[in-house]
């Protein structure tokens, strides 16, 4: 329990810290609202050019708009959460203030976890923003329980944050060059469905999105709140979500714990 | 090497940091090539070699080597940043390996890295994120900052960006930083680096005034400055190649190590060429000047050898008056000269 309030409040420390240096970049914050409402106005004027076709096999695709703003919104959580755990250790390197974070009673991974703690926080707004523009300037509503569709995001995350973990370790032992971000990035836009269902793909290429976990939650936040679905409707891609996680999630940290090990003995904990 | 014989701390009093022989090798860095089998490119690098020493409590310690005698390892291992290959330290009791969390909150750090801090946050800010980071609730953080920052002469400038500061102002703020959660220890690397130096000597005697009062903070001080050594710190250890070449106080190190001493003889009544055909034939190596009415002779001897007497006795001889005699003792960077040549020429009779 202590060790619980610890990291809580060392979590409060990154964020406290994090947010005064993001508001001494105003300018940074207001683009990127605006650039989120360039993006949802202009998903809004594509999808303009299939008003009136009949016939979509898809059924999370019959309103291409909502379909869009939830892959845009899914999307920008993932990866922000992933990116966030994989350049925690980066950017501290890269500011120069890592050895000296190291020198307070915080442990690497302490320092992973509260130093991505704004990040959640900022990658839930700006999320939320794709909705709420969706909503407010185009009328896209979705009926399903956002409560559930919440649930499911937090599991993909998790998963996400696992290969978030990796990426880490990638980076403290190479530094550059980490090929998950690489990979897990460019495969889940292309692949998972966040700008048009998997189903199109040739089927050798299906089978890539098949091994995404973005796919399934994507698939399964659509579904709730597209399509209304329930928790018995969603419980395949729940299941392989679980399923991702159950594996990836002790590997990242057995990973991690010698990628830790590794850098303390080359010296090279705090080089970049 | 002095070293073993001080481990028994024979002064009794108790001890800081305990080293004991001390190992780090840096492995080859990690590369994909090295999965396939590959044997790596650049060979191990051998840091430290055997390193024992005690630092006592309340005591200031001096760490002084030439570039890459591992002094900066040495230091980072005691703060728990890098893992020693073998041997241990321990800091009142705690491994720096195994008990690095309690370790830490005994340990304050200060380096001459002005990028340690967030720059576009205010002193105050950055101050608060550290003492967050120790779990010090808000109220005493603040009142522990106000009265660092008035401590370092900082307190006018609680509110500003810390890169609006002077380079000796941020090293100041280092400090300030490292003393935050009151540690009975303090770990200074070249605190004076980019001081000009009036700032220097003011932190100088900040830094002496540290393990002065009623809770002494015990310091292990690296510095290139030999002056700064010499002036603050009451026992020190020379590290070359990642061995400690002689522990103990500035002035038995001078004394213990056989060096050469410079000699400055002021004549008068006598010219510059006078003294030079006076001189010449007696000792080599012998420069002159003048100075108004005065003539300088310097030259250099080994310690008790009998060039003083030579040079004197001609100089007595020749019914010249003298003014003053004065011998320049070996200073510590011609002690640590000696030892690097000692070095070269091990090495070169290894070749």
């Amino acid at each position: 329990m202590r060790r619980i309030f610890s990291l809580l409040g060392r979590m409060r420390a990154f964020v406290v810290r994090d947010f005064q240096l993001a508001i001494s970049y105003r300018l940074a914050f207001f683009l990127r609202v605006l650039t989120i409402l360039i993006v949802v106005t202009i998903a809004y004027y594509i999808s303009r050019i299939f008003v009136g076709r009949e016939g979509n096999l898809f059924v999370e695709w019959r309103d291409p708009l909502a379909a869009w703003i939830t892959g845009l919104a899914v999307l920008n959580y993932f990866m922000t959460n992933f990116s966030s755990l994989a350049n925690a250790i980066r950017n501290e390197q890269l500011q120069g203030t890592l050895e000296s974070v190291l020198m307070t009673p915080i442990s690497v991974p302490g320092l992973i976890v509260a130093s991505s703690t704004l990040d959640f926080f900022e990658a839930t707004l700006y999320s939320s923003l794709y909705l709420v523009f969706g909503a407010f300037f185009f009328g896209v509503t979705y009926d399903g329980s956002y409560l559930l569709a919440f649930m499911i995001l937090i599991l993909t995350t998790l998963v996400f944050a696992s290969l978030g973990i990796l990426s880490a370790s990638f980076a403290m032992v190479f530094k550059r060059g980490d090929p998950i971000a690489v990979l897990l990035g460019t495969s889940t836009a292309v692949f998972s469905g966040v700008f048009f269902p998997p189903q199109l793909l040739p089927e050798g290429m299906q089978n890539i999105s098949k091994i995404l976990p973005a796919t399934y939650g994507l698939e399964a936040i659509r579904g709730v709140l597209i399509e209304d679905n329930g928790l018995n409707e969603a419980r395949g891609p729940i299941a392989t979500l679980l399923i991702f996680l159950a594996v990836l999630l002790p590997i990242s940290l057995w990973v991690f714990s010698r990628a830790v090990r590794r850098a303390k003995r080359e010296g090279s904990l705090i080089q970049y | 090497m002095r070293t073993s014989e001080k481990l028994a701390n024979p002064s009794g009093q108790p001890v800081a940091i305990a080293i004991r022989r001390l190992t780090k090798t840096y492995p080859s860095p990690f590369i994909l090539a090295s999965l396939l089998g590959r044997p790596p490119r650049k060979p191990p690098v051998q840091a430290l070699r055997d390193v024992s020493f005690d630092v006592h409590d309340g005591e200031i310690f001096g760490l002084i080597g030439p570039n890459g005698a591992g002094k900066t390892t040495l230091t980072k291992i005691i703060a728990t940043l890098v893992q020693p290959t073998s041997g241990s330290v321990t800091v009142k009791g705690f491994d720096s390996v195994s008990e690095q969390p309690a370790l830490r909150k005994l340990i304050g750090l200060a380096t001459a890295e002005e990028r340690s801090f967030y720059w576009r946050l205010t002193l105050e800010q950055n101050l608060m994120f550290f003492a967050r980071l120790y779990g010090m609730p808000k109220s005493q953080a603040r009142a522990r900052i106000a009265e660092l920052l008035a401590q370092v002469d900082l307190e006018n400038s609680a509110h500003q960006r810390f890169g609006q500061l002077s380079t000796g102002n941020k090293q100041r703020m280092a400090i300030a930083r490292a003393l935050l959660n009151k540690p009975p220890i303090l770990l200074l690397d070249e605190p004076t680096r980019s001081l000009d130096p009036l700032a220097a000597v003011r932190m100088r005697s900040f830094i002496g005034s540290l393990a002065l009062g009623d809770s002494p903070v015990t310091v292990l001080l690296t510095s290139h400055n030999l002056n700064e050594i010499e002036e603050l710190c009451g026992r020190i250890a020379i590290i070359s190649h990642g061995c400690i070449r002689e522990l103990d106080t500035p002035d038995r190190i001078r004394t213990l190590h056989k060096a050469r001493e410079r000699v400055r003889l002021v004549l008068d009544g006598i010219s510059r060429e006078s003294a030079v055909r006076m001189l010449a034939p007696k000792l080599s190596e012998v420069e002159v000047s003048e100075d108004g009415s005065k003539t300088i002779v310097t030259f250099a001897r080994e310690v008790d050898d009998d060039r003083l007497d030579r040079g004197l006795r001609a100089v007595l001889e020749n019914h010249t008056r003298v003014i003053s005699c004065e011998t320049e003792r070996a200073s510590l960077l011609e002690v640590l000269e000696a030892f690097e040549r000692e070095e070269a020429v091990k090495g070169n009779a290894k070749l």
